[in-house]
């Protein structure tokens, strides 16, 4: 599903160069899931940034499902993302303006689906938030909030779902219940899920856990980070 | 495209109600460029559609007296003629009053177009005949009205007294004029013989109109050739249109400009407004962006968004400018007698609509542009510290806008020239306006550590906050001073105004006006004025009409020169000094002293005149007066004063010049309005072909003429006033958050609410201070020449006033934003008052 070869990324940060990833090589299979940890700044979200195709890398190539990113303009970058991918933010960004269903059916509608309310719908009440459906972004709770962000990641059935920091804003009860939806939805799906978290209970849940240190990717074991 | 509908619509539903200041911006200054195209094409398509009408036929000949019969035959073999003599003289009331009349009489042929209604219903013949010994007059409905005479009432015209039979409803070709220089009355030709009022001393006019399935201006050609000596102007009614069209052109273009300006100042309002409601929106252009939305819908949204608010405004700004433009129209129809007809108004409207909606989006472009280019990483880091920048593609679609307002500009007014003009005043305006913050900041700048200020923390901060990026200096002075500058303007030429109708004219200009007296009755009426007041001061001088044959030799008919031509037959009105009566002043040149050795006569000619022909001090000039010539030197040239000028007198001759031709005089009479209505009387008894005009009676008019005038402009001061307003609250808007957390920020490091208040108000009174400033300068700049050299008014006092206005004005909006920005710091208080200030 997702082929890294010798991924490069590197920024400018007041004028000095800062080599934010370095010769990252790295193979997902379809269905997968896998865990990045690592301190802040360590890359994680760069490497999201680079796999949504919301940023160029230096250096490398990256393919997903069999297509190279390399060479994709802006507006078949937004049709791969449109079509094949979903992104669960760690600050949610709902639609303010847009119901929570209106929020779900987002993706769908983008893509000209006739029946995106109806699908959103029943991705809303796989959420458990059927019976909030019309309320706005404001006037639900955090997790809340989140839920409906996870129904938008996944209703149009990307197969790689990305996810950066998805429990970060929230308590630890309320962290944990949306850890569960969306490795509930993840498996149902067998869409391949990408999470960068700093929650350790979280990365033990996927199937890899991938280490990022000083741009390098260390693979690890679930089980040893509970330890 | 069906996604990008829907969201747009949902979005603005859910939000669009923020943007209230991008609508009002934008109808207020739709409303004006309504109103304003409304009006002129309703007054214009209503004069101009019937010229012919207006003129009384296709081609006017004028003559001073009856035409000679070949003349005449030459005429009637090519068309139609209706002739109509013109007496101006003064009518006796049944009140015992006085009135200015244009006395009217037609032959059988009259109207040509057009169809004059009477009331009742009787034909012209019948209502002007002789029944049972006295004449019959059929007056104007509009001053039957003002003086309450009825049908039936005795008039007092010339020598004899005249039954009103009936009232005009309706006369095609009534002067414009009219309710100004006199209101016609319509008398057979018998009865106007039978009223001794044409003499030789009466200026009679003699107008033969021609209807004519031939080519006017044709016409006229074979005319002049037929007749080349003829001293007959002969107008036509393309050239009479062209006239009309060019004056309400002037004034319409005038009041356009006005609109477009509060306009383009409510594009500033759009694109504050749009750009305070995208910033809100960054996280949700993120979202979509990130959610595979492409650019070009994501554009499109934005686009729809304004263009449906834009669409709303516009025409809401419309709708309201036709009921502006319709109740105009209904007063101006009642004033100049023309059928109102709302469907002419539509292109005007539609107009307004295309200018509401290309300056929404030609303002509203950068800031869309600019949200647009927020990167979606932003979504996974902090998005208010994201940086945004309107792209080069956006610039250049703002850029192609302003291309297209321009040329719709210059191609809707109705002077080009005025609409190239207003373009050039606009761009160096806003030269000059962004050389000015400039100069402004630096001085801000180099104050910043100025020893003064050290130990005055509040002006420091006031000073600083000039020339820190997003202060509102650049908007205020925009905004603002360019709604303060038309408002310093107005208040000057209305103030100007006001005191010539008040105070000078009633001072310098004399209490009663004489026309038309022979020579026989002058000693009579000079003895009549000093009977009615013993120190009254009596000017007279001739009324000598002649033209001006050649300059130094050269004939200026046959010239070639079309200018040279129209003087040659353009008729002067000439006279001697005469202790100044027409208070004139010398421009160039030298009034001559005593005598001159060579015996030439010497002239000094009103400066429009001289100008139009190049004439010099020095050149020889030969006058044709009946079937004389007169040779004089020019040796001045000289101004009217304006308002205060009584007979706008085209040449004044050394005394004695004139001696061989004089028979009519002219008089003005110093005295009190009182005394003035007492002699008026005296004299319509004693010489009843006498005209005497009150200067009180034009002032009245004049006053509520002003009235009207004053009302209106400021209706449009205030509108544009108010948008400014509006675009300084969504500047407010704007910078409130940043502003608060300023204040939090100098609050937590132990600066005073009060000293933030204080630094607040120093802030916005230097911003009225420098508003004032710009719109005191601009709004002269416009004014004084106005007053100075078309109205030709002084100006000394108006401009304190002008002073007044901006100074009151900026101080009162600026401290209402200030009381408006502190009330909002103070909405947090848990976040103020943390350190206990």
């Amino acid at each position: 599903m997702i082929e890294l070869e010798d991924l490069n990324m590197r920024y400018a940060v007041d004028g000095q160069a800062v080599d934010v990833l370095r010769g990252i090589d790295l193979a997902v299979a379809a269905g997968e899931s896998v865990a990045v940890i690592g301190p802040s700044g360590s890359g994680k979200t760069t490497l999201l940034l680079l796999l949504a195709g919301l940023e160029q890398p230096r250096g490398g190539s990256i393919r997903l499902d069999g297509v190279s990113m390399a060479g994709l303009d802006a507006d078949a970058l937004a049709d791969l993302r449109r079509d094949r991918v979903g992104i669960i933010f760690q600050a949610f960004h709902l639609v303010p303006s847009l119901t929570a269903l209106c929020n779900v059916a987002l993706p769908l509608e983008i893509a000209g689906s006739p029946d995106a309310r109806e699908r959103a719908r029943q991705m809303l009440d796989r959420v458990g938030l059927a019976d909030r459906a019309r309320h706005y972004p404001a006037q639900l709770s955090g997790g809340e909030q989140q839920r409906v962000a996870i129904a938008r990641a996944l209703v149009h059935a990307p197969a790689l779902v990305l996810a950066d920091e998805p429990t970060g804003n929230l308590d630890k009860r309320t962290g944990e219940k949306i850890s569960d939806i969306l490795f509930e939805l993840h498996d149902e799906s067998n869409s391949t899920l990408v999470v960068a978290t700093h929650d350790a209970r979280m990365a033990a849940r996927c199937d890899r856990v991938l280490q990022l240190d000083e741009g390098r990717l260390i693979q690890q074991r679930g089980d040893e980070l509970l330890n | 495209m069906s996604f990008s509908i829907r969201f747009a619509w949902r979005d603005l539903r859910a939000s669009g109600h923020t943007l209230w200041v991008f609508c009002v911006c934008l109808m207020l200054g739709v409303t004006l460029v309504a109103a304003t195209g409304g009006l002129y094409r309703q007054i214009g398509g209503a004069l101009l559609d019937d010229t012919r009408a207006l003129m009384g036929g296709d081609l006017e000949v004028e003559a001073r007296t009856p035409l000679p019969d070949d003349v005449l035959a030459w005429m009637r073999e090519r068309g139609t003629v209706s002739l109509l003599t013109e007496v101006r003289t003064v009518m006796g009331t049944p009140d015992g009053g006085i009135q200015v009349v244009e006395l009217q009489s037609v032959d059988e042929h009259y109207p040509l177009y057009g169809e004059l209604v009477l009331e009742p219903g009787e034909s012209l013949e019948t209502v002007t005949s002789r029944e049972g010994g006295q004449w019959g007059l059929a007056l104007d409905g509009m001053i039957a009205e003002r003086l309450d005479i009825q049908i039936g009432d005795e008039v007092a015209v010339g020598s004899l007294t005249m039954e009103v039979r009936a009232l005009v409803r309706h006369q095609p070709d009534r002067s414009l004029q009219a309710n100004w220089r006199g209101a016609p009355a319509l008398i057979s030709p018998e009865a106007l013989d039978a009223s001794e009022l044409v003499g030789p001393a009466s200026r009679v006019e003699y107008e033969y109109r021609v209807r004519t399935e031939a080519d006017a201006g044709e016409w006229r050609r074979r005319f002049y050739a037929a007749f080349p000596e003829g001293e007959w102007e002969v107008d036509t009614f393309a050239g009479r249109s062209e006239r009309i069209a060019e004056r309400l052109g002037q004034v319409a273009s005038a009041l356009l400009i006005i609109g477009f300006s509060t306009l383009f100042i409510g594009g500033l309002g759009v694109y504050n407004s749009i750009q305070a409601y995208l910033q809100g929106k960054l996280s949700t252009i993120a979202t979509l962006r990130a959610l595979g939305l492409r650019n070009g819908m994501l554009a499109a949204v934005y686009l729809l968004q304004v263009g449906i608010l834009a669409l709303g405004a516009s025409l809401a700004g419309a709708l309201a400018g036709f009921g502006i433009a319709l109740a105009g129209a209904i007063v101006a129809a009642e004033e100049m007698h023309f059928d109102t007809a709302a469907a002419g108004m539509l292109p005007a409207l539609f107009v307004a609509v295309a200018f509401g909606l290309l300056t929404a989006f030609t303002f509203a472009m950068p800031a869309i542009g600019r949200a647009l280019s927020i990167d979606p990483a932003a979504l996974f880091r902090m998005i208010d510290g994201s940086a945004t920048a309107t792209p080069k593609r956006w610039w250049a679609a703002t850029a192609a806008g302003c291309v297209l307002i321009v040329l719709l500009v210059v191609l809707v007014l109705p002077d080009p020239l005025f609409g190239l003009g207003f373009i050039a005043v606009a761009g160096g305006l806003l030269a000059l306006l962004e050389g000015i913050v400039r100069g402004l900041r630096r001085l801000a700048r180099a104050l910043d550590d100025h020893p003064a200020l050290r130990s005055r923390f509040a002006l420091r901060l006031a000073v600083a906050n000039m020339q820190r990026p997003g202060s509102p200096l650049r908007t205020t002075l925009l905004s603002l001073g360019s709604a303060l500058t038309l408002l310093v303007a107005c208040a000057i030429v209305v103030g100007g105004l006001v005191r010539a109708i008040n105070e000078t004219i009633p001072g310098e200009a004399p209490a009663l006006v004489l026309y038309d007296i022979s020579d026989d009755q002058l000693d009579d009426v000079v003895n009549a004025l000093h009977t009615a007041s013993d120190a009254a001061r009596v000017d007279t001088a001739p009324l000598v009409l002649g033209r001006l044959r050649a300059v130094n030799g050269e004939p200026l008919r046959g010239s070639g020169d079309e200018r040279h031509e129209r003087e040659a037959r353009d008729e002067h009105k000439l006279t001697y000094r005469a202790n100044n009566i027409d208070n004139v002043t010398l421009e160039r040149g030298l009034w001559w002293t005593g005598e001159d050795a060579s015996g030439i006569a010497r002239v000094a000619m009103e400066d429009r005149e001289a100008d139009q022909l190049g004439l010099r001090v020095g050149d020889r000039l030969t006058f044709a007066i009946a079937d004389g010539e007169l040779d004089a030197e020019l040796t001045g040239v000289y101004r009217q004063k304006g308002m205060q000028t009584s007979f706008w007198f085209e040449a004044i001759f050394s005394d004695g010049a004139l001696d061989p031709f004089i028979y009519r005089y002219v008089g003005a009479a110093y005295m009190s309005d009182a005394t003035a209505l007492t002699a008026q009387k005296a004299i319509a008894g004693m010489a009843p072909n006498v005209v005497t005009v009150r200067t009180e009676a034009i002032l009245q008019t004049a006053r509520g003429l002003l009235g009207q005038a004053v009302a209106g402009l400021a209706v449009i001061a205030l509108v544009s006033l108010g948008v400014s307003l509006l675009v300084l609250t969504g500047v407010m808007a704007t910078s409130r958050t940043r502003q608060v957390y300023d204040a939090t920020i100098l609050h937590s490091l132990g600066t005073r609410l009060r000293a933030i208040g204080h630094s607040l108000h120093l802030e916005y009174a230097l911003l009225a201070l420098i508003t004032s400033l710009f719109a005191i300068v601009m709004g002269s700049a416009i004014a004084v020449p106005l007053l100075a050299w078309r109205l030709k008014l002084p100006v000394e006092a108006p401009l304190l006033l002008g002073v007044m206005v901006a100074l009151s004005v900026s101080g009162l909006c600026l401290y209402l934003g200030a009381r408006y920005l502190l009330r909002r710091l103070r909405l947090n208080p848990a976040m103020l008052l943390r350190s206990g200030g």
